[in-house]
């Protein structure tokens, strides 16, 4: 146990009030941080929805970001892809200072973000969906299309074999040419993981990635992720269902009333009081 | 295989919507020829209307490529239909308030700068807004364009209009006498009328032929794009902009892309009219235009280009089809109205019945020479698995 | 004082243009859709109206230079406004399956299908009410101000029904439900507000206040087929200004646009407004661009605060 955790056991157990976020010495053991938060802050109107939030995610690992209701784990996501503007603080991925930028810049450096809810996309085939996901396709540029549609189709042709053997690993390559529309919401949850791949991420940020779906595809999606995590990609994932994250997340990042409360391996987090009383006395 | 079995085997891929519509044409076809060979019909009269349909196609492009694919809802079509059709009348026409009387190319290429001027300048604030603000805006500045087309007399002649456009082909070296060089001629139809193709005709065929390459070269340029990832990219913000965003496109730059693109498409609608009615006037950016565009492009199916054009088509039989009304007296009202109320019902009935259009998307767009191995479509049309019919 | 003319005829204009920024604030809010055939629900208004008063005479008496008759008619154009939305709403918009971009796109077919019917029952040409037009008001003829009784009217009138609209919202049990709607639909279904009940209710109070917009319109100006068309695009200017889902809201926005658009006159003759500028001169803006200023100053205020005056954060 290093220094900083057993002080922060005495603390516990002598039932002193813990420090927040900022008073608390982070983990100074990671290597490697893909996705660093800096004392994040974000309000709306008189709300205030994220509190000088700080937590780093560690390369190659899947990290879980959970707390109550009301938290702000979305507000963080919105916060880290762009979608929303933080009113102070910071946030770099793989070193690179994205904080303000828009969701496009920020896909650009490496962090890609699914959605909880997306909506279906209309008049498409399944492999019509994934290959909108390589980035940097010369074919999205219109004046490629019409002067140089050798390259356009060279590259369309590479993104399509890679689209119909990523469809393969997630054991839905049958789904191929079937409309968008037609699938189950469960094959259309993996065929957004798929998709979320051939971007080539450095970080892959889901959104609730089982909400809402049965336990065979709970397994499923699990198995998925730890699959992909193990041939290198890092994950941070927001999740409501304790046992997918505990299964799947090391370390858990817990955040109650819009800032870090703690963070540790999913034993530990399960087991602190201080979580356990978030939860229960509710941050709503 | 025999043309026979052949073309057996090609109807049978179509699906129950394509079908539908290729009997309605053909249907509508056999009609009009019938109409000529008896002599019902000018021959004159059958071009004009292919003129027309050509145009209401090219704005119906147009639109489809920013709603269709886009899913911009751009309520100024007339406003980029009259830039065009003013941008030509003001540079060629000799009694124009501005530098007139230059040759109807350059007349061309001024009308389509000033469409993507116009569209840089609607496009800017209003590109960033939500969709139904964006119509509301939309419709706004091409009201603000109108008021300064019917206003401004000392640039556009105002109320009074621009009269005096040269035909799209005068100076040119043999088109510009082929009308009248050409002999008239006579042709007797057994059992039919005798028709007669004068002066009147050739230059009518002449127009045509115009409109016929712009609506080919548009066709065939917006197949192109729709088919690659730029079209992909355009279709993915339609369905839901911030997954394209968090895929890492620019999406508000690609949005600017379709806008000028569909603008221009409009524009070149507007010059073909210019010289198909050799005057141009603030009416012509009616917001009606916009409607009828819109009801085309629904109609036939938002997002497929034949769908756009078999919108046109229809746009153009309720326009024409209404004005022969008239000469039965027993209707007790003007026709105008009834031309609006037929638009009204046929847009509600649409959106209520059959929202995605007669003739929707029903391929994969995947750029060609990618998917040659590779099956290149579903077991049945994509739109129509979803509407429930599976079994085609 | 020039100004205060302009300022004048700005009131009674916004006058006109809240009873339909209203209406269409609270369809916005509560069937969610931007209802494009707002504006010919104005006009259905004021042509049923001028049937009535046509029919039923000044009936007596009158007040501010209009008859009794009059107002009679008023309230059955309102009434006829309001039976077209519910049979519109119950026999076109409520079984659609589809967004509120495609219940947009319907509407305009809706106001199409309205426009038609009156243009084709009563011809495209303008007509004018049976009432006697009347000189200014004398003793505001010297401050310059050239306002009619029948103006007056139009006011209050409109103060009037905005002033119900006011205590309807806010003290009684519709009102309250109405507002729980549009603050949060979903909440409002679950905790046991009969939904489609109180859309038929603001149907009905939206498109009242419009035919009584209209009817003013018809007053103030004359009737023509397209004059509630004509007048849409500023009042979804007023309604955008003030802030989708404010009502009040609605109201700023309406008195804004208003007085936009009658002090655009203006713009050509600032030496005449501001004496520190020279006589002779004014911006080259000719009057009738009195919309197309109140419209782009909507789009510019669009840019930098999307969500309007009063309206909640995008």
């Amino acid at each position: 146990m290093s220094d900083v955790e057993e002080a922060v056991d005495q603390d516990v157990a002598n039932d002193q009030t813990v420090p927040r976020d900022q008073d608390v010495p982070h983990d100074t053991s990671k290597e490697d941080v893909v996705l660093r938060v800096d004392d994040l802050q974000k309000a709306f109107g008189g709300l205030v929805a994220t509190d000088h939030a700080t937590f780093e995610v560690e390369r190659g690992t899947i990290t879980g970001l959970i707390g109550p209701n009301g938290a702000g784990k979305s507000t963080i996501f919105n916060l880290i892809s762009g979608f929303y503007e933080p009113d102070g603080g910071r946030v770099e991925v793989n070193g690179v200072d994205v904080t303000g930028m828009e969701p496009y810049e920020v896909a650009d450096h490496g962090l890609i973000r699914t959605f909880q809810t997306p909506r279906k996309l209309e008049g498409m085939t399944v492999r019509e969906a994934m290959l909108v996901g390589p980035q940097n396709q010369p074919g999205e540029s219109f004046v490629n299309v019409l002067t140089s549609p050798g390259s356009v189709g060279e590259a369309e042709k590479r993104n399509l074999a890679e689209a119909e053997r990523i469809l393969e690993e997630f054991e839905i390559d049958h789904l191929a040419t079937q409309p968008a529309t037609d699938i189950s919401g469960g094959q259309m949850k993996l065929v957004e993981l798929a998709r979320a791949m051939l971007a080539e991420p450095e970080i892959l940020l889901l959104d609730e990635p089982v909400a809402g779906v049965n336990p065979t595809l709970r397994n499923e999606l699990a198995d998925q992720i730890r699959r992909l995590n193990e041939e290198g990609t890092t994950c941070l994932l927001i999740e409501h269902d304790m046992d997918f994250v505990m299964e799947l997340a090391d370390p858990v990042v817990v955040l109650d009333q819009g800032s870090v409360l703690m963070e540790g391996p999913p034993q530990r987090v399960q087991s602190d009081d201080r979580v356990i009383e978030a939860y229960l006395g509710g941050g709503t | 295989m025999s043309a026979g079995t052949r073309l057996q085997t090609a109807w049978a891929d179509l699906t129950r919507a394509e079908q539908g519509v290729t009997g309605f044409i053909v249907g509508f076809a056999a009609l009009l020829l019938f109409g000529l060979l008896s002599g019902g019909l000018a021959p004159t009269y059958f071009l004009y209307l292919v003129g027309i349909a050509g145009m209401y196609a090219l704005l119906s492009f147009g639109l489809n490529s920013q709603w269709g694919f886009t899913g911009l809802i751009n309520f100024s079509v007339a406003a980029f239909f009259g830039i065009g059709a003013y941008g030509a009348a003001l540079t060629t026409a000799d009694s124009s308030p501005l530098a007139g009387g230059f040759n109807p190319l350059v007349g061309l290429l001024v009308a389509l700068v000033l469409a993507a001027v116009l569209a840089l300048l609607i496009g800017i604030p209003t590109l960033r807004l939500r969709a139904d603000y964006l119509a509301i805006a939309s419709l706004g500045l091409a009201e603000v364009v109108r008021t300064i087309v019917k206003n401004e007399s000392q640039w556009t002649n105002g109320t009074a209009g621009v009269r005096g456009i040269p035909s799209f082909f005068e100076g040119w070296p043999v088109l510009a006498t082929f009308p009248e060089a050409m002999p008239g001629l006579e042709i007797f139809v057994p059992f039919g009328a005798r028709i007669v193709l004068g002066t009147s005709f050739w230059s009518a065929l002449l127009n045509v032929s115009l409109v016929l390459i712009f609506v080919g070269v548009s066709y065939a340029l917006l197949r192109r794009v729709h088919r690659s990832p730029w079209g992909r990219v355009l279709r993915t913000i339609r369905s839901d902009e911030d997954l394209a965003r968090a895929l890492g496109k620019h999406t508000y730059s690609f949005k600017m892309q379709s806008f000028v693109l569909g603008s221009l498409i409009m524009a070149l609608a507007g010059v073909f009219y210019a010289h198909l009615n050799l005057f141009v006037s603030p009416g012509d950016l009616d917001p009606i235009t916009t409607f009828y565009v819109w009801v085309a492009v629904i109609l036939g199916g938002s997002g497929s280009n034949r769908g756009a054009l078999f919108g046109g088509f229809v746009i153009v039989a309720i326009r024409e089809g209404t004005r022969f009304l008239n000469e039965f007296a027993w209707i007790p009202f003007d026709v105008a109205p009834l031309r609006l109320l037929m638009i009204g019902v046929l847009i509600v009935l649409v959106m209520r019945f059959r929202p995605q259009g007669v003739l929707p998307p029903q391929r994969e767009l995947i750029w060609p020479s990618a998917v040659d191995e590779a099956p290149s479509r579903p077991d049945s049309g994509v739109r129509e698995a979803k509407a429930g019919g599976g079994d085609e | 004082m020039v100004l205060l003319d302009h300022l004048a005829s700005g009131l009674i204009f916004s006058s006109i243009i809240v009873l339909g920024s209203i209406g269409l604030s609270l369809v916005y809010s509560i069937a969610d859709f931007a209802n494009f055939a707002h504006g010919d629900t104005m006009t259905i208004g004021a042509y049923t109206s001028l049937v009535t008063f046509g029919a039923i005479g000044g009936l007596g008496g009158a007040v501010l230079g209009i008859p009794f008759g009059f107002f009679v008619a008023l309230v059955v154009g309102m009434a006829m406004a309001a039976l077209v939305a519910i049979v519109t709403e119950k026999v076109v918009y409520e079984g659609m399956d589809v967004d509120s971009i495609g219940l947009l796109i319907t509407s305009i077919g809706v106001a199409f299908v309205y426009r038609a019917v009156i243009q084709m029952g009563f011809g495209a040409d303008a007509v004018r009410y049976d009432i006697q037009a009347l000189r200014p008001i004398e003793w505001l003829l010297p401050y310059n101000v050239r306002v009619t009784e029948h103006d007056v009217a139009i006011v209050v009138s409109a103060a009037v029904l905005v002033t119900g609209l006011h205590v309807l919202l806010q003290y009684t049990d519709l009102g309250r439900k109405m507002r729980a709607m549009a603050d949060n639909p979903d909440l409002a279904r679950v905790s046991g507000i009969r939904i489609d009940r109180i859309k038929l209710w603001t149907w009905v109070i939206g498109a009242g206040l419009a035919g009584a917009g209209g009817v003013f319109l018809g007053l103030y100006n004359l009737l023509s087929p397209r004059m509630g068309f004509n007048l849409l695009l500023l009042i979804f200017a007023a309604v955008i200004l003030g802030g989708i889902g404010s009502v009040y809201g609605a109201m700023a926005g309406a008195l804004l646009i208003g007085m936009i658009h009658e002090l655009t006159p203006l713009l050509s003759q600032l030496g005449r407004v501001f004496t520190f500028l020279p006589e002779g001169f004014g911006l080259p803006i000719g009057n009738q661009y009195g919309s197309a200023i109140a419209f782009v100053i909507m789009v510019i205020v669009l840019l930098f605060r999307p969500q309007g005056i009063a309206g909640e954060a995008v």
